[in-house]
């Protein structure tokens, strides 16, 4: 074959404008889903993961309630709800969910800036925040099966009873997306240039498992702990998940967690974008892309 | 308007580095720069900028269809000059141009005219296939899929990968990984190629497949950029040849050209056991010599020797006699025509492997 150049960039058989970003952005997409297809190790974890987790809160709070279960209803009282298996459990899940995505997401880029092929994707004519985007895409559906997964694995060991609207949990899920993942674009783009960045996930999920209430009622927290967790948008994604898939709640009563979600989540985006930006300037300046 | 493929004018790049206490005193380095101390408004010193000098006003201009081949030691500045053209890197000041299109202000256009091997075989996805890696790219290039099924095909066949296109690349021998690399940056048949060390890691036999490639390359009207430390890869398939020693091009011309500056002196390469420092010195004092760079071969205590001198049969005797003492012999010893490795040294005073 003679691969004969082209004069010009026009000359050449190309697709433009969005269709093509599109196509770019499948393709991320098809690249990583088939990578991860190709790694078995992480499907395994995927069964595993949900079940084991919780296990030691749920036994904890088991040992904590006494011999006559004495205990748990003081919990119940505190956190509104008689299932307090079901409430650890989609606690820790959204703990599980941000963790993976910080991992996931947030290295996403370093990734490829260690294997050697980010350059030559960052060369490309193609819509740079594909490459996170598209990374995300493929996150969001490994979440959507662990999710799932796990709503089995917990139904199945725990005899977890999920009592709500499966489209207003949906919806929960859908408006968690952008704060979630807006702070994994935020985090990617600031490890590409960190290099090293292992303490602020450490950090990150610490302060979400601790002022959270991944596994008891933030009532608890003193006063500044109570303010501190109004500003983080877990808080609100545990609270909602909670509500809607244990305490049957309507729409009306959740639309106020659904608003603070969307405030939140267009925070988040905005942020995550403006930092890739940012780094994306910053690695033409410093050649950081190239550096591992 | 001129018809260049790559342009560049007065081209500097400039990193900031931490200051250390040497560089704080203006010991930078060979190619580095230090801004003066500053002051904070109350007082407080702030921290001195230093700033490590890559590329250092460097000029080019490359023909379409040329092979240009820019010469020079690891560190040189090759890469970055070959970054900042590829649009990976923003120049500190200066102008560069591919295809007719500032690097800077329409970088998009670059890249459309471009096709790179920067980091060879880590430059591919290794738990993908051959093909799998080929069909990613040329959606990244925007290339519609039916042209990329048959563009695919024939790139297979001709890096003669198509029986292992549906193999992990992770299973490839670097030749193989490698040519799946040429084959990205032939994708979407670009006027111009960046090829950074396209032969560095290969064994003889793959280095001579690429080789050829370049020089099928060239016959097709690619224009070519290559950058390389090896000099019979430069020697054999540049047009013409940069040599880039410290940020700067200190040579440019034909091989042929770069090699008649110094016709007039003889090469002489010795194979040296037992070979001591001081000894350099020793030969730099005869008559017409210049130039002595030893180098350790790594093995059995042998050294080999380059030097130059305007005339080989009258300072031959001397060689050997400063040389055969104190245990030192000379075990090996050729007289050659002058290379682009002697116009290095020539130049430089260094070898290119330093």
């Amino acid at each position: 074959m003679v691969t004969t150049p082209a004069t010009s960039s026009t000359a050449n058989a190309r697709q433009h404008g969005l269709l093509a970003e599109l196509s770019a952005l499948r393709a991320v997409v098809r690249r990583e889903w088939t990578i991860f297809r190709r790694y078995p190790s992480w499907i395994i974890a995927l069964f595993i993961w949900p079940v084991i987790f919780p296990m030691a809160y749920i036994l904890s709070s088991q040992a904590l309630a006494g011999p006559t279960s004495g205990g748990l209803q003081i919990f119940q009282r505190n956190a509104g709800t008689t299932d307090v298996v079901g409430y650890i459990v989609i606690g820790t899940i959204i703990w599980m969910w941000q963790n993976i995505v910080l991992w996931n997401v947030g290295f996403a880029l370093r990734e490829e800036q260690l294997r050697g092929t980010l350059e030559s994707s960052w060369m490309s004519p193609s819509w740079r925040f594909s490459l996170l985007l598209g990374n995300s895409v493929v996150q969001m559906l490994v979440m959507l099966i662990f999710i799932g997964v796990s709503l089995v694995e917990f139904t199945v060991f725990y005899g977890v009873r999920f009592n709500g609207d499966p489209l207003l949990v949906v919806l929960m899920f859908l408006l968690s997306i952008p704060s979630i993942y807006g702070l994994g674009f935020a985090f990617a783009s600031v490890v590409i240039t960190a290099r090293e960045a292992n303490a602020f996930v450490f950090l990150v999920r610490g302060l979400v498992m601790i002022f959270c209430g991944i596994t008891y009622p933030i009532a608890v927290l003193p006063g500044w702990m109570q303010s501190v967790a109004q500003f983080l948008p877990q808080t609100y994604i545990i609270y909602g998940f909670r509500e809607a898939m244990l305490n049957g709640a309507s729409f009306q009563a959740l639309l106020p967690v659904y608003q603070i979600l969307v405030v939140f989540g267009a925070f988040w985006l905005a942020v995550g974008f403006a930092l890739f930006r940012r780094m994306e300037r910053r690695a033409r300046q410093t050649g950081a892309l190239g550096q591992y | 308007m001129n018809n260049w493929a790559i342009e560049a004018e007065q081209l500097i790049k400039r990193f900031p580095r931490r200051a250390t206490p040497d560089s704080a005193n203006g010991d930078n380095g060979p190619a580095g720069k230090t801004e003066p101390r500053t002051r904070w408004p109350f007082g407080r010193k702030k921290e001195p900028a230093a700033w490590f000098t890559a590329v250092d006003d460097v000029d080019l201009q490359i023909q379409q269809g040329e092979v240009f081949g820019l010469l020079g030691p690891n560190g040189a500045g090759k890469s970055t000059t070959i970054r900042m053209l590829c649009t990976l890197l923003e120049p500190t000041s200066g102008l560069a141009r591919v295809n007719g299109f500032d690097v800077v202000k329409q970088s998009n256009q670059v890249r459309q005219s471009l096709g790179t091997v920067l980091a060879g075989e880590r430059s591919i996805y290794w738990k993908l296939t051959a093909r799998e890696n080929l069909e990613y790219f040329a959606a990244l290039f925007h290339i519609p899929a039916k042209v990329a099924r048959c563009r695919i095909d024939d790139l297979l066949e001709r890096m003669e990968l198509t029986n292992r296109a549906n193999d992990l690349v992770e299973k490839y021998s670097t030749g193989m990984k490698q040519r799946v690399a040429v084959a990205r940056a032939l994708l979407a048949q670009p006027p111009i190629l960046l090829l950074d060390e396209p032969t560095l890691g290969l064994d003889p036999q793959a280095a001579r497949r690429v080789r050829e490639l370049v020089k099928e390359l060239k016959a097709e009207g690619h224009t070519i950029l290559l950058t390389t430390h090896y000099m019979e890869e430069a020697d054999q398939l540049s047009d013409r040849i940069g040599i880039i020693d410290q940020g700067k091009v200190i040579a440019l011309g034909t091989p042929a050209e770069l090699k008649r500056r110094i016709s007039q002196q003889d090469a002489i390469r010795l194979e040296v056991a037992g070979w001591q420092t001081e000894m350099a010195e020793s030969l730099r004092q005869l008559p017409t010599v210049e130039n002595v760079v030893p180098h350790y071969t790594g093995t059995d205590s042998l050294w080999e020797v380059n030097l130059l001198t305007a005339n080989s049969r009258a300072v031959l005797p001397g060689i050997i006699d400063r040389l055969n003492t104190n245990g030192t012999r000379v075990v090996n010893m050729n007289v050659v025509q002058p290379t682009l490795e002697d116009v290095f040294i020539h130049l430089t005073g260094k070898a290119l492997r330093d």
